[in-house]
């Protein structure tokens, strides 16, 4: 039961983009389309399930005093060996990846969850929350790149759906920077008001 | 001051295991990664020279163009420009070079193939790390680079600088610096006399031509292609 609860907990009440605002930095730059919504997602997921598993591990034999820059060595090490595996046996994934995985290292849904959960809650509740939390970024990703490639340039995992006339003139500014923040903005005050409804919880 | 130095101690063998752990995945992938990216490029020309001879097997000649440098390298290359030859007939029918741009978060790399008269057959980018869904799309076919094809050098321009190659909406400093590198790599060759009509001969390849019987194209082309880049400096 609790095991679940820890699962669903990324999806909704504490989706690290709507309720924690955490990790909006990679969020912003990438959610252009789709398709590296869905690459950003499942790369910053894995990171995520690993290094919730190895704070987790090491949770009692890491100091209070010193956790923090143990845990950004340890993300840091993580990430950049999953950069150099990957570009040396699977050059076609790490080309589609390539620019998200140093993304990663400073995304801070990772060190969040860290610091929030792994470092005081068992190695299987930690990985459970690490992949509760990577489908919960990975869907509000998934959202706001859905809205920004549309309006932004007509498709939708490159598929062409408002035609060819809206492709030529699109809505630039929903690709370009200004037009996440303004779109994220209206998310979230949709989460909200749905969190308030909800039970009035804040 | 135990306390200290057990927090010292373990912030050190944290450090410690993970430096470990890099170095002996780094000394594991880096030749296995240098050879990808061998490889990558290798593929990237054979495609782009296929728009010079479209079914001929080609071999690659390395040569030297004084004057023309990596702008954005650390250390200083001249630009290696690659002959294209159809084996066994020694007349170069064009070149391949790569064309350095400073865009707008990158240097975009655009490997070129121009033929024997200075005109552009085909292009591909060869490396970029633009704005996604904005400048990255340079690398999508019918975007720019397509637009490219058939032009001489003094035809490189922009529509906003005055020529006639429509920049991508909303990326003009991408657009701006592939074509203006690409110009700037083709002038360089015509300076150095590259496009006088008809290739020179290169007579080192002549001899071997003479002399040998064929080498397997594939061979020859990962031979002399691959030799430059090695020694240090892309292509």
């Amino acid at each position: 039961m609790s095991l679940m609860k820890d699962f669903t907990n990324g999806l909704f009440n504490e989706n690290p983009i709507f309720r924690l605002t955490l990790g909006t930095c990679p969020f912003l730059a990438v959610t252009t389309s789709v398709e590296n919504a869905i690459g950003m997602g499942a790369a910053a997921m894995f990171v995520l399930v690993c290094s919730n598993f190895l704070v987790s591990l090491l949770r009692n034999l890491i100091p209070s005093e010193v956790r923090i820059p143990c845990y950004i060595v340890i993300i840091a090490a993580f990430v950049t060996l999953v950069d150099m595996v990957m570009a040396a046996y699977t050059p076609d994934l790490h080309k589609a990846l390539g620019i998200f995985i140093p993304l990663i290292v400073v995304n801070c849904i990772i060190l969040g969850r860290a610091e929030g959960f792994a470092n005081r809650n068992p190695v299987l509740n930690s990985v459970i929350d690490g992949i509760g939390m990577g489908i919960g970024f990975t869907l509000a990703m998934l959202l706001l790149a859905t809205f920004r490639e549309i309006l932004g340039n007509g498709t939708w995992l490159n598929i062409n759906i408002l035609g060819d006339a809206y492709t030529n003139q699109p809505l630039l500014i929903a690709i370009l920077a200004p037009g996440a923040f303004i779109l994220l903005g209206f998310i979230l005050g949709v989460f909200n008001i749905m969190g308030n409804r909800k039970g009035g919880r804040r | 001051m135990a306390e200290m130095l057990k927090l010292g101690l373990v912030l050190m063998v944290v450090s410690l295991v993970a430096a470990v752990a890099l170095g002996l995945v780094n000394r594991q992938t880096a030749p296995v990664i240098a050879v990808q990216q061998e490889m990558a490029k290798q593929a990237a020309m054979t495609v782009v020279a296929a728009n010079l001879s479209p079914g001929d097997s080609l071999a690659f000649d390395s040569i030297e163009v004084e004057g023309l440098e990596n702008p954005y390298a650390s250390v200083n290359s001249s630009l290696r420009v690659v002959r294209v030859t159809v084996p066994p007939d020694p007349q170069g029918i064009g070149y391949l070079f790569i064309a350095y741009g400073k865009g707008y978060s990158s240097t975009i790399q655009t490997m070129v193939a121009v033929d024997a008269a200075g005109v552009v057959a085909g292009t591909t980018i060869l490396f970029q790390s633009e704005t996604p869904g904005l400048g990255a799309n340079v690398t999508e076919p019918g975007k720019l680079i397509d637009r490219l094809n058939g032009i001489t050098a003094s035809e490189a321009v922009l529509t906003k600088d005055g020529g006639d190659i429509d920049a991508m909406t909303g990326c003009t400093i991408t657009s701006r610096a592939v074509v203006n590198s690409v110009r700037a790599g083709m002038d360089a060759m015509d300076q150095a006399g590259l496009f006088s009509g008809a290739a020179p001969v290169d007579a080192a390849h002549e001899e071997a031509a003479a002399e040998a019987p064929p080498v397997p194209e594939r061979e020859m082309a990962a031979d002399s292609a691959l030799e430059p880049a090695r020694e240090g400096g892309p292509l």
